[in-house]
């Protein structure tokens, strides 16, 4: 699995480096252009596409070989006799993976230091967050392979139900655009969870949320793998570890502490901007006559409603044509395209997308006067550089270190006979 | 044979049933382990055997049954406290290699060096040291699987077909360890389905056919039991089923 990332690791660092140094050559010319180049979206988020890869496709087999092995060999039937509990024993399984998983991280992190020898500009708040986001998404599927690998009694049976929830969240994703009541679970799939840490956002509901997700699919573990308990026993139980994980999950998904990681600040409004927002205390409703499907809606939310949802204590956000499920062009509403804002009795609309235009109406809503804040313009990072240099180290030198590593750790010990006697 | 220690009640199983849907796998199975005997669980392929001992283990649900320890209901989260049993057809570790496994065990089960030493040097287990478990033959993973019940120190030890894949002159050997271990203090209650291995070691048998009790004692009390004056085990099991 890791020589497989090293080469994916490598191959996406020297594609995604190409494409920016060619995007840059225009753009040290032209300042405006510059700004426009974020090294964090043009390489570390394409870099860290294969640790994606790998950790939803082959991550999984490595989770559930751990438990699976043990159960197939007989192993946990003789561990379990011994002074180890089966939590002890999921918290060491876990822990190992954890090792690995640090080893998992170690192509994409050289990535991110050869991109800072050849010339690149790192900001390290955003890597750090996405390796953070990456982390979660590992420890979730750690803890859903794991409770796959106790519930099923093959391996094959586990990998395919471990896959139907990581699959699964792509599909999910895919539909949701169509069935209002799939866009609600979408909310919660794993791809939305590793999308929050990519958008550079670190959210403390979001991690809290993993968490518990994780933690709560670990000690399912711990319920299913006991045999000597009866079915029944393992059904309650189940009940009562997943009402627990729902019920710790409600007030950690409204925890609102939110830090916007990006050195752009492209998930942040201007900071006189936002503190007139937070101080609109009574609830705010918007009305988005957009369907899903519409480019306007998805601009609209991600630029406009994903920052105020932040920052606006009390808002209701209402899409008429979800619940009608029009498709863009067959909708013959005279108001299709307008978003209408309603706050303390008084009532606005818009037909703009735009937050240089939505933002002044909801100031005058709240009868604010807002005077923007002198902020440092991002400057973009334009770079024309060449990472054919560190194709030695992601397809030769890195696979030789993880099979030296693996040799290591098989190899047979030697005069064991002699060490024993 | 170890009459002094036989008379001192260990372990008592009360009427033990499993069914898998239905089939009834264990039907009111009731005995006593007493202190430091060798109590052989004798039956054909089939009639209950590993079901019992995995039931006894805490291993496997059971429909109905108690498991007493001196008199007190032992709970299933206690028995490890009391028993290890070792499964039959297990492979653990198999990637690893034998010595490593061992220093494993030993150091879970907090038994010194010089102990895991004296367990090898006891199954002749010094060739297979540098092997990984895979590579063992079915004689020495026997014996590598005897070493990691050894090396447990639970005052009953539960053996799955100790001597299964074993020839005359290893299993005679294991023998001869399971006795010194029995004659340590240890309590041994061993599954075996070869009638004349179970009679070279065991003090007492219970027979089991089709998840039934068929009768259980000395071989002079099972004899009387099955009403012939002179015989072996074989003879007596067939007498009774």
């Amino acid at each position: 699995m890791l020589i497989i990332l090293s080469l994916l690791t490598g191959y996406s660092f020297v594609q995604a480096v190409n494409l920016f140094s060619q995007a840059s050559r225009t753009a040290l010319q032209y300042p405006e252009m510059a700004r426009g180049m974020d090294p964090y979206r043009g390489v570390f988020i394409p870099t860290f596409g294969a640790l994606y890869l790998v950790t939803t496709l082959l991550f999984p087999f490595t989770a559930i070989k751990l438990i699976s092995s043990e159960k197939h060999s007989g192993s946990l039937k003789l561990l379990v006799q011994s002074v180890l509990n089966l939590r002890y024993i999921i918290a060491v399984k876990t822990a190992a993976l954890t090792i690995g998983w640090l080893l998992a991280l170690v192509p994409a992190l050289s990535a991110v230091a050869a991109w800072g020898m050849i010339g690149g500009h790192i900001f390290l708040p955003e890597v750090l967050n996405l390796v953070l986001g990456y982390t979660l998404y590992a420890f979730v599927i750690t803890g859903i392979a794991f409770f796959a690998a106790s519930v099923t009694s093959s391996t094959a049976t586990a990998a395919i139900l471990t896959l139907a929830f990581t699959l699964g969240s792509w599909v999910l994703d895919f539909a949701a655009g169509t069935q209002s009541w799939l866009h609600s679970i979408s909310s919660v799939s794993l791809t939305a969870l590793l999308r929050t840490f990519e958008h550079g956002l670190f959210s403390l509901s979001t991690t809290g949320q993993a968490l518990t997700a994780a933690l709560g699919f670990l000690v399912l573990s711990t319920v299913w793998l006991n045999s000597g308990t009866k079915l029944r026993w393992k059904l309650f139980r189940s009940l009562v570890v997943i009402t627990c994980s729902v019920m710790l999950s409600v007030p950690v998904s409204e925890l609102r502490v939110f830090d916007d990681v990006t050195e752009n600040r492209s998930n942040s409004f201007n900071p006189a901007d936002e503190a007139a927002l937070k101080q609109m205390n009574e609830p705010l409703t918007i009305t988005v006559y957009l369907s899903r499907e519409d480019s306007r809606r998805h601009d609209y939310d991600t630029n406009i409603l994903s920052i105020l949802e932040r920052t606006v204590p009390e808002l209701t956000t209402i899409y008429p044509y979800d619940s009608t499920g029009s498709l863009p062009g067959t909708v013959s509403d005279d108001k299709y395209g307008l978003i209408e804002y309603d706050y303390n009795g008084i009532h606005d609309e818009s037909w703009s997308n735009s937050p240089g235009e939505v933002l002044p109406i909801l100031h005058q809503l709240a009868g604010q006067t807002v005077t923007f804040s002198e902020v440092q313009q991002y400057p973009g990072y334009p770079v024309v550089t060449d990472a054919g240099s560190s194709n030695t180290w992601f397809y030769i030198i890195l696979p030789l270190v993880f099979l030296l590593l693996w040799w290591f750790t098989n190899r047979l010990p030697r005069n064991r006979k002699k060490e024993t006697q | 044979m170890n009459l002094t220690a036989s008379s001192s009640e260990y372990l008592q199983i009360n009427n033990i049933s499993k069914h898998y849907g239905d089939i009834q796998a264990l039907k009111d199975v009731s005995f006593d382990i007493r202190q430091t005997e060798i109590l052989g669980l004798i039956g054909p392929n089939g009639s209950g055997k590993t079901t019992l001992l995995e039931g006894i283990a805490g291993l496997i649900p059971l429909n109905s049954g108690t498991v007493l320890h001196h008199g007190k209901i032992l709970s299933v989260p206690h028995r490890k406290q009391q028993m290890f049993y070792l499964p039959d057809g297990i492979m653990p570790y198999s990637e690893l290699p034998v010595s490593r496994v061992l220093e494993f065990f030993s150091r879970l089960f907090g038994v010194q060096a010089h102990r895991m030493n004296t367990v090898i040097t006891q199954l002749g287990l010094e060739p297979t040291l540098g092997k990984k478990v895979k590579a063992l033959s079915k004689g020495f993973n026997r014996r590598y699987l005897l070493a990691v019940a050894l090396l447990s120190t639970q005052p009953l030890l539960i053996l799955d077909e100790p001597f299964d894949g074993l020839d005359l002159r290893q299993m005679l050997g294991v023998i001869d360890i399971l006795k010194q271990t029995s004659s340590r203090g240890r309590t041994l209650l061993l599954s075996i389905h070869q009638l004349a291995d179970a009679q070279r070691i065991c003090d007492r048998f219970i027979l089991l056919d089709g998840g039934k009790l068929l009768g259980m004692g000395t071989l002079e009390a099972l004899r009387t039991k099955a009403g012939i004056t002179e015989g072996g085990l074989e003879e007596v099991f067939l007498a009774l089923t």
